[in-house]
């Protein structure tokens, strides 16, 4: 929805200064212009807006008196010979105005009460003169010439070229080339343009220089894109973070939030998994300030080019332009109902290229992703001396003496007398590292290709991508092809057209990521190291090992290479997703705009498991499910936007929306029985045992009403009042619609005279805000009584059933989030340092909660609003330019979000609401006065001794088992208090360096895989800790357990305090070499830009040594409170790429 | 073109749709609008077949199933795959904050099925359109069945609980609180009486009546509800008579009969016990089959979990002991002479492979362990059991009439009869007449403690003996000549080293429980 602006013609400022401008300012900033030349106002405004072609600089004088109430004083001697100028600025503060462009022109300027003099500049050195070629000096000469281009390849028109502490001097011609003759010596370059960030180049004995100038944005001129429309950064009052394509760099990545990951403070991205699929094809989780729903999503609501979007990780990643983040109640209550997560709003990239023309560019990268870390799991030999020991304590335990009595033994010895897995002397025929069979090096490529073309009445884009990840398990990949076109035109004067198509497919092989199946995430560490992958005739090892000899009772488990290599969880994604927009320009300032966008999803999910993966399945398994989603909206909203009096800026909107969500599902249900393995899912009239099939509907609708006005007064004093209603279908029938306001207040306190003295302070806005929004995300029919249906076995076939679904609620209606926010943008120390803090207070009230019944009612719970939930927090970023030399520069961006949560109010009782994972004794807890994620369960206290053996018997113990608590507590916290990101750019000279720390803090990870790794011994695999740590009569201080045989002996696990880690962690998360080619030489070749660039994603991870996972952020399940609960991950890589960006 | 008329396009996005946020749940029925013929009251009562207590034999082979926690409780019962609540019930630590998962799935599973099915079908169908008399006569008895099987085992689960006959479609009046045992057994007594008296149901065995509730199932619920009453708690001693009576009416209809043998041998009324579906013995039978409802791990109970190595059973994979009996409990059976403890009928001790590379070898397991639900397609071929549960057979009936008869009238011939039909069918060497004989000459206490000898010989892989330790409060031990007798429940401490007290004849009510209805903690009405 970005509407560049393009001028056309020659002109003293460069070409693309406006670029990152929208239509509307230009519009505003043309209004301002005539409306300053015909007012001639004595208001003193400190800043100067201005957009003029070839005009000469006595007009520019004008403008500025009438803008400033300044008298501009000069002599016509002054300022004659100067060549017309083109200017577009907004709102530059009138001494930066005046200083670039009086600069070039050697004057300089005095302010004194209410007059401005001009005069010419003091030049110490009168030997030469300015010059606009090359003229000969007595002195030794030297010419150095070269072009001056933008980030972008466009060559700069009328740029500056100065020799610094003289005034030589020239501009840039219409190709941006310049020659100049200068005096022998160590002098440097200066090159500076209006709207740019001034150059510095040293000379040396340089004879071609040629310099790329950035866009120079003052963080108070941008505009930002808030809900319906956009806002100018200095006039917003809310909470947005805002991403650039720019910071999104994120190396080698399939998922399109990644790169959103740590670079916006309040916005926490949990990955979860490496499958590139994702878990269950399921986005990373993203929370923004904290969670405040319960049985509700707690997912922001994401909304791209204004239509909002479902599955947004399937979106191509090199397609975004720039993503807001919206996160306080100012900016979010134009979303109203489902605005209470936060919203993200995504801005993809269209046509406009800058100027006329086309612009082919083409991105790739390749990475090889590795193993990050083995874990460090028992091989053979350590694997048969923890069974040998195992063995032998087996009649310690009460059921391990019945089984020796049974069996009319007395002791029972590990027998190594199976010649196909051990050599004469007992010794492991075979040591297999199972985590190194299971995975590989993994080697994804990514190819994009752009041509975006501009014309004089509209731009096109064209957008193809193919993305090929491969996931470091085997025979893991998730691929996607991916088309978008946009074309943005302006027919007549008053009618602009925007249109978007986006069509991606995605096709993956997936693996079991979720629960606790005997799967191949689990079992590359519980797999026997004694078994081979494959034995010599070519057979599958499995745990059920048929040597007939083996007594080592293990349990069932189908070698991991092997579920790997055979098993097909075929997953496909295709989206078709498209908006088109019609603005109508009624009059001055007033835009209708009206947009229908639709979000189509087809997705299938195509299952088979051979008929000899033991405890997977043994039967031969297929299963195919569908489901279709169609999301369509259609909304239309009138804009007004107008600044009067020059000091009285009013940007108003008002407008309606319409949405329906409709999703079909069905599933062939599982077929078993298959005879063979050669059909996979494709013949399911195979199998031989068939289930019930089953299909689904469900559907949703909003009707919505909003309006917004923001207003700002003198630029300093701002103000923002939202409202929204929303109906929707999903609540109960007397309460269908409810009623959204908020207000922001922000204060731009350096435009204040009193401020004026303050030198450091470039710009300094105080915000704060207040209001609410609401959370609609329930199923659909949850207000209603229906009957669910289904089938049962009766008297041999089957027969209907019927049962009440649930318990009514017709009063059901939203949850609400009040949120507070109060804080301040800071920029100062001559725009090198760039402060933004919040403080925010969000009260969640009327929690849509399964709120927990007497089981007695038949039901477990209703859908009410009760309870409450607060978070509060402060959401801090700090970026630093801490070095600008000529030839190296040094930023770094500090983001940190600290969040505190906590339960207020539950249900009628404040009964505790147990969650998923419901796990060996351990759950998730909701409590009163706790945080949601709260871990619950015993806390282990140690091992008991020998000398507590009385004390042991009372609970049925033994010693060298576990000793816990007698009741359960909290023993963790699974969402994180800090979170960060630190992230540092260099630049020396063509290289640039990005290193990309993420970090969180204040959080807990609860291992639960320690239930088989550590506490249940002698049937599987484990941690070396079993081995090295565990109890002896000798080393009876310790958390570990003795080892027993599980199967002969018992065993003894509960999810207790053993299991949780400190879950902080430091990632490397980025490293990033990039070098960009020097434009000139490139240019022989019409190549506009080349840069190549290497990364390390996750080069490293800093984390608790008593964390014994891949990493510590994970999660087995898809519950929203499971989060760093998980039993079993998914490997994490490490990985390596190279990547070119080329255009032409 | 003019703006105007594009302008005036839009406006009809302005209009209004009154339909725009009305539900039309497609997938699922109204429940206000819901009684509409008679296959929608057949499948409302339909759902009763299939939830509460019939799932207490669902199991995994890696877990027992909630009927085996009896058996956990009494300490009489092992599991290999000993999973916590396994060792806690066992050694009598079971806990509400601890065991709370399955305290609260055996209570919700009950109350689910009580009011969120029978007391929504006992209310509509009355008023339920498209019914026959007899059909809707018929269904509101299945209903009444299910509920008082229901409320039968939370009574003796959990003692007093709260009483609720009516269906919840509003927030009101949830926080019922406890009614005393008594009060609950008053309302199992009238559904089925009521079931008994208006049903007009099939009197014949269930498999015979397709799998539906027959006037037999019913009987033989009430039946052991009235021997449960005349035991403790209420110890209304004259409740035999009416146990004895619906017995007796039971034993004497030529419909029922119990299985005969045809051999000692795989046509043992025990191995048809094991392999057939389809016996006038069964009274109420809980069904399976390979696609509809496949029948879980039973088979794989009856090995030991080192024979998962064995290749002999690939579709499974995996084996467990999951409700083998102690061992000084084999001591009750007369190992010579009864035909049960013979090999292949309840139990096994050895077992040749027919199958994989080991085929041919012999694996023996010192100790007899289960062999009462090998089903070896199953084991062997498909992975799934199909085998029927049978929860009432007649043979309890038997047993049930002997002893209420002998508690009500003495040893009477009539009593040691029944007794006798079901010692003699085991019996390899002596007649039903013979045993008759000696049986009349016990006193009245020693008959009856043969009767729960039988019981527990008889039942001994169907899940009783906890219902009859806690309403007789009689456990049984070895005494000195090596048999098994009966001593005082309270104070006994059971092989695992659990000793009960009074607090041990019920599971506690899951904490959960105790939250969201405070006023459980209150003395029962």
């Amino acid at each position: 929805m970005i509407n560049y602006v393009l001028l056309h013609g020659p002109r003293f400022i460069p070409k693309v200064a406006n670029q990152r401008l929208y239509r509307i300012m230009k519009l505003i900033a043309f209004c301002l212009l005539i409306g300053s030349l015909h007012l001639s106002g004595k208001t003193r405004s400190q800043t100067i807006t201005l957009d003029v072609t070839r005009t000469d600089i006595k007009q520019v004088f004008r403008a500025i008196e009438n803008q400033t109430g300044y008298a501009v004083l000069y002599s016509d001697e002054s300022v004659a010979g100067l060549q017309p100028l083109s200017i577009n600025v907004n709102k530059m503060p009138l001494e930066t105005f005046l200083k670039t462009l009086l600069k070039p022109a050697l004057l300089d300027y005095q302010i004194d009460g209410t007059s401005i003099f001009i005069r010419p500049k003091r030049v110490p050195h009168r030997s030469s003169v300015m010059t606009t070629g090359n003229e000969p000096t007595e002195a030794p000469q030297h010419s150095v010439q070269g072009t001056v281009t933008t980030d972008n390849g466009q060559p700069l028109t009328g740029v500056t070229v100065a020799l610094k502490g003289t005034s030589m001097a020239t501009i840039t011609d219409s190709q941006g080339n310049y020659r100049m003759v200068l005096p022998e010596g160590d002098g440097k370059l200066l090159f500076t343009a209006i709207g740019f960030k001034p150059v510095e180049k040293a000379v040396g004995s340089q004879s071609r220089i040629d310099v790329l100038l950035e866009p120079l944005v003052s963080d108070l001129d941008e505009v930002v894109i808030v809900g319906y429309g956009t806002q100018r950064k200095s006039d917003v009052t809310g909470a947005i973070s805002v991403v650039t394509a720019k910071d999104m760099v994120s190396g080698a990545t399939f998922n399109a939030l990644q790169g959103l990951k740590g670079k916006a403070a309040g916005v926490n991205i949990f990955s979860n998994t490496g499958n590139p699929f994702g878990v269950n094809g399921s986005a990373p989780r993203v929370v923004i300030r904290g969670m405040n729903s319960i049985n509700t999503s707690t997912n922001p609501l994401y909304v791209v080019d204004g239509v909002q979007m479902d599955n947004i990780q399937f979106v191509n990643p090199n397609d975004i332009e720039r993503i807001e983040v919206l996160k306080d109640a100012s900016a979010t209550a134009i979303y109203g109902a489902r605005g209470a997560n936060g919203v993200i709003l995504v801005t993809t990239k269209r046509g406009n290229s800058g100027a006329e023309g086309t612009v082919v560019s083409y991105n790739n990268w390749v990475s090889m992703g590795l193993l990050s870390k083995e874990i460090e799991v028992m091989d053979a030999y350590e694997f048969m001396e923890m069974e040998d020991r195992a063995f032998a304590n087996i009649g310690k335990y009460p059921q391990g003496q019945t089984y020796l009595s049974n069996n009319g033994i007395t002791e029972l010895l590990v027998d190594r007398s199976d010649p196909l897995l051990f050599d004469e002397d007992g010794n492991p025929r075979y040591n297999t590292n199972w985590q190194r069979e299971a995975t590989r090096n993994a080697f994804s490529h990514s190819h994009q290709i752009n041509i975006q073309h501009q014309g004089q009445k509209s731009s096109t884009g064209a957008f193809i991508n193919y993305t090929d990840q491969q996931g470091i398990l085997l025979n893991n990949y998730a691929k996607r092809a991916s088309a978008r076109f946009t074309n943005d035109a302006k027919p007549l004067d008053w009618l602009d057209i925007n249109s978007n198509v986006l069509i991606n497919h995605t096709w993956a092989n997936s693996i079991d990521d979720v629960g606790g199946g005997l799967t191949a995430r689990r079992t590359i560490w519980e797999m026997l190291p004694i078994l081979p992958v494959k034995f010599p005739d070519g057979s599958w090892s499995s745990s059920q090992f048929t040597g007939n000899k083996l007594n080592l009772a293990q349990e069932a488990m189908t070698n991991p290479v092997h579920e790997l290599t055979e098993r097909v969880m075929n997953r496909y994604r295709t989206k078709l997703f498209g908006n088109l927009a019609f603005n109508l320009t009624l009059a001055e300032g007033l835009n209708l705009r009206t947009q229908f966008g639709v979000d189509a999803n087809i997705s299938s999910n195509k299952d088979y498991i051979p008929n000899n993966m033991i405890n997977i399945s043994t039967r031969g398994a297929a299963g195919i499910s569908h489901s279709e989603q169609l999301y369509w909206q259609e909304e239309t909203y009138l804009t007004y936007d107008k600044l009067f009096n020059s000091n009285h800026r009013l940007n108003a909107t008002l407008g309606l929306s319409w949405s329906q969500s409709n999703t079909t599902g069905d599933n062939t249900g599982t077929v078993q029985d298959f005879e063979n393995n050669y059909f996979s899912y494709h013949n399911l009239g195979a199998g031989t045992t068939p289930s019930a099939p089953s299909s689904s509907f469900s559907s949703w609708s909003m009707n919505s009403y909003f309006a917004r006005a923001s207003y700002a007064l003198k630029e300093k004093y701002l103000a923002t009042f939202t409202i929204r209603s929303d109906g929707s279908s999903r609540f109960g029938a007397n309460n269908k619609y409810a009623f959204f306001p908020s207000a922001g207040l922000g204060w731009v306190v350096s435009s204040e005279n009193f401020m004026a003295g303050v030198g450091w302070i470039n710009q300094l806005k105080l915000r704060t805000s207040y209001g609410r929004t609401g959370n609609t995300e329930i199923s659909p029919y949850s207000t209603l009584a229906t009957m669910n249906s289904s089938t049962i076995l009766l008297g041999g076939n089957r027969a209907a059933i019927n049962q009440m679904s649930r318990m009514p609620n017709p009063d059901l209606e939203w949850e609400k989030t009040d949120q507070f926010d109060v804080g301040f943008d800071l920029i100062g120390f001559d725009n090198r340092v760039n402060l933004e803090v919040d403080y925010y207070y969000k009260k969640t009230s009327d929690l849509l909660l399964a709120r927990p019944l007497p089981l007695t009612t038949g039901f477990s719970s209703v859908m009410d609003n009760i309870g409450r939930v607060d978070n509060s927090g402060i959401d801090f970023l700090l970026t630093t330019k801490n070095i600008e030399h000529e030839n190296f520069r040094w930023e770094t961006t500090l983001n940190l979000n600290y969040n505190e949560n906590v339960i207020k109010k539950l249900g009628e009782n404040n009964e505790d609401i147990l969650t998923a994972p419901s796990f060996v004794g351990g759950n998730i807890i909701l409590r009163v006065g706790h945080p949601l994620s709260s871990f619950y369960g015993y806390e282990r206290l140690g091992t008991w001794g020998t000398d507590e053996a009385n004390e042991a018997a009372k609970v049925n113990a033994v010693p060298g088992e576990a000793k816990r608590s007698a009741e359960r507590k909290i023993i963790g916290n699974g969402m994180p208090k800090f979170t960060g990101s630190f992230v540092h750019k260099f630049y020396v000279g063509n290289v640039d360096l990005i290193v990309d720390l993420q970090f969180v803090a204040g959080v807990d990870t609860w291992q639960l895989h320690y239930h088989t790794s550590e506490d249940r011994t002698g049937y599987i695999n484990g941690l070396k800790s079993i081995l090295y740590d565990s109890w002896t009569e000798t080393n009876q201080n310790t958390m570990v357990q003795q080892i027993r045989h599980r199967v002969y002996a018992g065993h003894n696990t509960t999810a207790d305090s053993r299991w949780v880690s400190d879950g902080s962690y430091l990632r490397g998360n980025l490293v990033q070499l990039g070098y960009t080619f020097n434009d000139s030489k490139l240019q022989r070749h019409r190549i506009k830009g080349l840069r190549i660039h290497a990364s390390v994603n996750n080069a490293f991870l800093i984390h608790s040594r008593d964390f014994k996972g891949y990493d510590p952020e994970g999660a087995s399940n898809t519950d929203q409170f499971g989060q760093n609960v998980f039993f079993y991950q998914y490997p994490t890589a490490r990985v390596f790429s190279i990547g070119v960006n080329f255009s032409f | 073109m003019n703006r105007i008329y594009v302008l005036f396009l839009f406006t009809i996005l302005f209009t209004s749709c009154e339909k725009f946020l009305e539900e039309d749940s497609k997938s699922q029925i109204d429940a206000g609008n819901f009684f509409q013929s008679a296959d929608d009251g057949f499948s409302a009562v339909n759902s009763l077949y299939r939830k509460g207590v019939p799932t207490f034999y669902n199991t995994a082979i890696n877990s027992a199933s909630n009927l085996m926690i009896g058996g956990f409780l009494a300490g009489l019962y092992d599991n290999q795959y000993k999973g916590e609540f396994v060792v806690r019930a066992q050694g009598l630590s079971v806990n509400a904050g601890l065991d709370n998962a399955q305290l609260q799935a055996l209570w919700q599973s009950c109350y689910e099925v009580i009011v969120r099915n029978a007391n929504f079908a006992l209310k509509y169908l009355p008023e339920a359109a498209g019914l026959s008399d007899s059909e809707r006569s018929q269904l509101m008895a299945e209903a009444k069945f299910f509920r008082a099987l229901n409320y039968f085992y939370l009574v003796k689960m959990f003692g007093a609980v709260p009483l609720i006959t009516d269906t919840y479609e509003s927030l009101d009046d949830m926080y019922v609180r406890r009614s005393s045992e008594a009060k609950v057994y008053e309302q199992i007594i009238n559904d089925l009486t009521d079931a008994l008296a208006n049903g007009g149901l099939a009197d014949k065995p269930m498999p015979q009546n397709g799998f539906r509730v027959s006037r037999g199932s019913v009987a033989a619920l009430l039946a052991d509800v009235y021997v449960n009453m005349a035991g403790y708690p209420l110890n209304d001693v004259s409740r035999y008579e009416q146990a004895a009576e619906l017995a007796r009416s039971l034993i004497n209809n030529s419909n029922y009969g119990l299985i005969q043998h045809q051999d000692r041998g795989e046509g043992s009324a025990y191995s048809m016990l094991r392999t057939s579906d389809n016996e006038k013995e069964y009274l109420y039978t809980i069904e399976y089959d390979e696609v509809i409802a496949p029948g879980g791990g039973y088979p794989m109970f009856c090995f030991p979990q080192e024979s998962a190595t064995w290749g002999e059973f690939p579709k499974y994979g995996m084996a467990n002991l999951g409700y083998n009996p102690v061992s000084f409990l084999h001591q009750i059976y007369d190992k010579t002479n009864d035909l049960r403890y013979q090999e292949k009928q309840y139990f096994h001790s050895s077992y040749t492979q027919v199958n994989g590379p080991n085929k041919g070898t012999v694996r023996r397991f010192g100790t007899p362990i289960p062999y009462f639900w090998w089903e070896e397609k199953a084991a062997l071929e498909t992975g799934v059991s199909t085998k029927d549960k049978v929860h009432y057979r007649l043979a309890e009936m038997y047993l049930i009439a002997a002893e209420a008869i002998a508690r009500s009238q003495g040893v009477t011939d009539e009593a040691a009869g029944y007794l006798a039909a079901i010692q003699s069918r085991a019996n390899m060497n002596q007649s039903a007449e013979q045993i008759k004989v000696s049986l009349l000459a016990l006193s009245t206490e020693e008959f009856i403690q043969e009767v729960w000898r039988e019981k527990i010989r008889e039942f001994m892989f169907e899940f009783k003996v906890w219902n009859d330790i806690t309403r007789t409060r009689m456990y049984p031990e070895v005494n000195a000549e090596g048999k098994i007798d009966f001593v005082n429940l309270i104070g006994k401490t059971n092989v695992f080293g659990g000793t009960y007290t009074e607090d041990n004849l019920y599971l506690p009510i899951c904490e959960q429980e105790l939250q969201r209805n405070p006023t459980l903690a209150e003395p029962p009405l």
